[in-house]
């Protein structure tokens, strides 16, 4: 089992025995805070000592006369076909052996991209996005596999970064700088990781239906987390094929979102986003801090992109990929809540918060 | 400044259709830390008065070309009928001083045939120094850049004078010049964002605003005028109320009309009526639907002078042959095909929503009743 999985795993377990109420004031001490009362947050820290990100792999089935382009991009972890894992060892790489055999066990997943598919279009007219994040936050234990197309590379591996999801990535060998480029933001990101913070929980029957309805929960940013049973830290719970939810509702899956969404009401959502419907968010953290994942599929920039988070939080700093560090302006705190807008956001960019 | 925040709960009169704007049940939050003014602009100091000048001089016979000369005098004696002057300087100067920095809100969206004229918004310029504005602090704006371009004031306009969008194009992903702090929140079609946000502009820079809307048909709000002009050109995120052959613009024109502080800023509205657009507004892409009604209006009162525009609009399509703008017989929507309607005039893509101007002057904006609208017709 890889380190992801052990350590989510290590998160459920904590959550259900109390480890994590004495762990997250021991954090929110750190921080000269008072430690929040753990019955209110429906999450855990996970404090794993070796627990890390996963960094996405790149799949590279050229020679190792390519090595230099590699190094010149910055990148230093390939998956590699096994014959020629030892040449690439031998030319200073980290390499994972990965056969065509071992991407087809993997399940694939789509190029991240808003898609032109009229004949999906919901109820407003919201562009399309082909999204993977609602698969990783299904099967955070799962093995992916993408075969993109050029010009993506990047955001797919922003996509798989922000989920902490194992994936290896086939890339257009024209992509390499940009992947490099971003191998060498999202570096500086990795170490903190949180379990992610939900509003809804969704009961996982393995059906079609069901990741359907959570391809559209995550497309409209309404937080869910996949569990066995009903919870009751979370506001929302859905079981589809229950009386609450028949499975017939499903049908039409954006309409079912927006059912939620309604149930939930947008006053009481961890996270509101403005200016946009084409970025997706990631939201994780411990009641004391908090990370948000923005990933914006829409290819072009996004200017004054406004957030609204459940909470108030005084230190606010978010990093874009390709602008560095970027300012949050014009803060709004009030009981609830706190809102800030992002200047600039090219694909992907991670704001990290403290209370 | 200290936050206030002012929230606000709408209900609109149910309507008899069952294609129907949700409009009667939307609860608006209008956010803005802005109180307003003694006097706010709209309805101003003349509620319920409209000056109209005619002129059949201020277009050549085919209407293709504007005559500035005709404009000026036009300009001028609707200026002193106003506001009751010998001089239209003094009525200029009763509404601004040379200190005040001065948005002109024109309208680039029914290019090439029927915008705000450069020939008025020159005019208007010229009065402004005149009072003593300087140009660097005057503003000409709208909502999206590719229209000024193709309008072009610039040639038209005394160096210094700036002409401002706020967002490139209609692509929904440039806030920046948007405020953040002063917003109306509404769920219309469960779109996700529900903000529409006032450009920083109005809100933080402008002290006065100038409204030079057209007289255009529109296909959701049945006729766009002071308005449609000043409320969806001053805030983001505003298409979102028409979706599907449903229009909420019913309810959600005047509510954005009523935040402050574009309310008390809009001091004075001057409705370009030279040439207007009585079908496949608020487009005007070729002379199909275009007509000359040779007239400009003056006011600062947006829904009288919007009062006597749904009529406008509404009898030049009577003249035509066309069904009324207060047409709800879901038999003439179309909302799968805007082609469609450009094609034949009979055809809705949106149930409209010419109640909106009634709407607006039940939010105080001004006077709807047109028995209680005092009209000054001039013939130049």
């Amino acid at each position: 089992m890889r380190l992801g999985a052990v350590a989510y795993l290590f998160a459920l377990i904590a959550l259900f025995t109390g480890f994590s109420a004495h762990h997250q004031g021991k954090q929110a001490a750190r921080y000269g805070e008072r430690a929040h009362d753990p019955r209110t947050i429906p999450m855990v820290e996970v404090q794993v000592a070796d627990a890390r990100h996963n960094l996405p792999l790149i799949y590279w089935t050229a020679g190792i006369e390519t090595a230099e382009a590699l190094k010149r991009a910055g990148i230093e972890r390939i998956a590699a076909p096994p014959g020629k894992t030892e040449a690439w060892r031998g030319a200073g790489f980290k390499v994972v052996a990965a056969g065509q055999a071992e991407l087809e066990r993997r399940e694939k997943l789509l190029t991240p991209r808003v898609a032109g598919r009229a004949d999906v279009a919901s109820a407003t007219r919201r562009p399309w996005i082909d999204a993977n994040g609602w698969r990783f936050a299904r099967n955070p234990a799962g093995e992916y596999y993408y075969d993109l197309p050029q010009g993506k590379a990047a955001m797919a591996i922003a996509e798989a970064f922000a989920y902490n999801a194992d994936a290896i990535l086939k890339i257009d060998p024209a992509d390499l700088a940009e992947a490099g480029a971003m191998f060498a933001f999202i570096k500086n990101l990795a170490g903190e990781i949180y379990l992610p913070v939900a509003d809804i929980g969704v009961i996982d029957d393995k059906s079609p239906e069901t990741g359907e309805v959570m391809n559209l929960l995550a497309r409209r940013n309404l937080l869910f987390s996949v569990i066995t049973a009903p919870a009751p830290q979370f506001r929302v719970n859905i079981k589809l094929g229950s009386k609450e939810y028949p499975r017939a509702d499903a049908g039409n899956p954006s309409e079912f979102a927006q059912k939620i969404r309604q149930r939930l009401g947008d006053e009481n959502r961890s996270l509101r986003v403005y200016g946009t419907e084409t970025v997706i968010c990631r939201l994780t953290g411990d009641g004391a801090r908090a990370r948000l994942s923005l990933l914006n599929y829409s290819g072009r920039e996004v200017g004054g992109l406004r957030l609204r988070l459940r909470g108030n939080y005084g230190r606010v700093e978010a990093r874009a990929f390709g602008l560095g560090r970027v300012e949050p302006e014009d803060f709004v705190t009030d009981e609830t809540a706190t809102e800030f807008s992002v200047p600039r956001l090219g694909i992907y960019a991670v704001i990290e918060l403290k209370k | 400044m200290k936050r206030r925040t002012f929230v606000q709960l709408l209900a609109a009169t149910p309507l008899a259709s069952t294609i129907q704007a949700k409009g009667d049940a939307t609860k608006y939050k209008v956010v803005t830390p802005y109180k307003p003014a003694a006097m706010p602009g709209m309805p101003g100091p003349y509620p319920g008065k409209v000056v109209s000048v005619k002129s059949a001089k201020c277009l050549s016979e085919d209407g293709l070309k504007i005559d500035g000369e005709a404009v000026r005098e036009m300009m001028e004696r609707g200026m002193r009928a106003l506001a009751g002057d010998a001089k239209a300087i003094d009525s200029w100067r009763r509404f601004f001083t040379p200190d005040d920095v001065v948005g002109i809100k024109v309208n680039a969206g029914g290019r090439p045939w029927v915008v705000s004229s450069h020939e008025i918004v020159a005019e208007t310029i010229r009065n402004l120094t005149a009072v003593g504005v300087k140009p660097q602090q005057i503003y000409i704006y709208e909502r999206f850049q590719g229209q000024l371009d193709q309008v072009n004031y610039a040639p038209s306009l005394p160096e210094g004078v700036n002409i401002f969008a706020a967002e490139r194009a209609n692509a929904r992903n440039d806030n920046q010049s948007y405020d953040p702090r002063v917003y109306v929140e509404a769920d219309f079609f469960g779109e996700d964002d529900t903000r529409s946000n006032m450009m920083r502009l109005v809100s933080q820079k402008l002290t006065k605003i100038i409204n030079i809307p057209n007289m255009k048909d529109h296909g959701a709000t049945g006729a766009t005028g002071c308005l449609k002009n000043i409320a969806y050109g001053s805030f983001s995120n505003v298409a979102r109320t028409h979706h599907k052959g449903v229009s909420h613009t019913l309810s959600f024109v005047g509510t954005l009309a009523a935040v402050e502080p574009l309310r008390s800023k809009t001091v004075l509205q001057i409705m370009d009526g030279l040439r207007g657009v009585w079908h496949g507004g608020p487009f005007a892409p070729t002379l199909k639907y275009v007509f000359f009604p040779r007239t400009i209006m003056f006011g600062t009162d947006p829904v009288a002078i919007d009062r006597l525009l749904l009529d406008v609009i509404d009898d030049e399509r009577k003249r035509r042959g066309a069904i009324s703008i207060w047409n709800r017989d879901e038999k003439t929507l179309d909302f799968n095909n805007g082609g469609d309607r450009d094609k034949d005039p009979n055809v809705n893509i949106i149930i409209r929503e010419p109640g909106h101007v009634e709407y607006a002057g039940n939010l105080g904006l001004g006077v709807h009743d047109k028995r209680e609208i005092e009209v000054k017709e001039i013939e130049a």
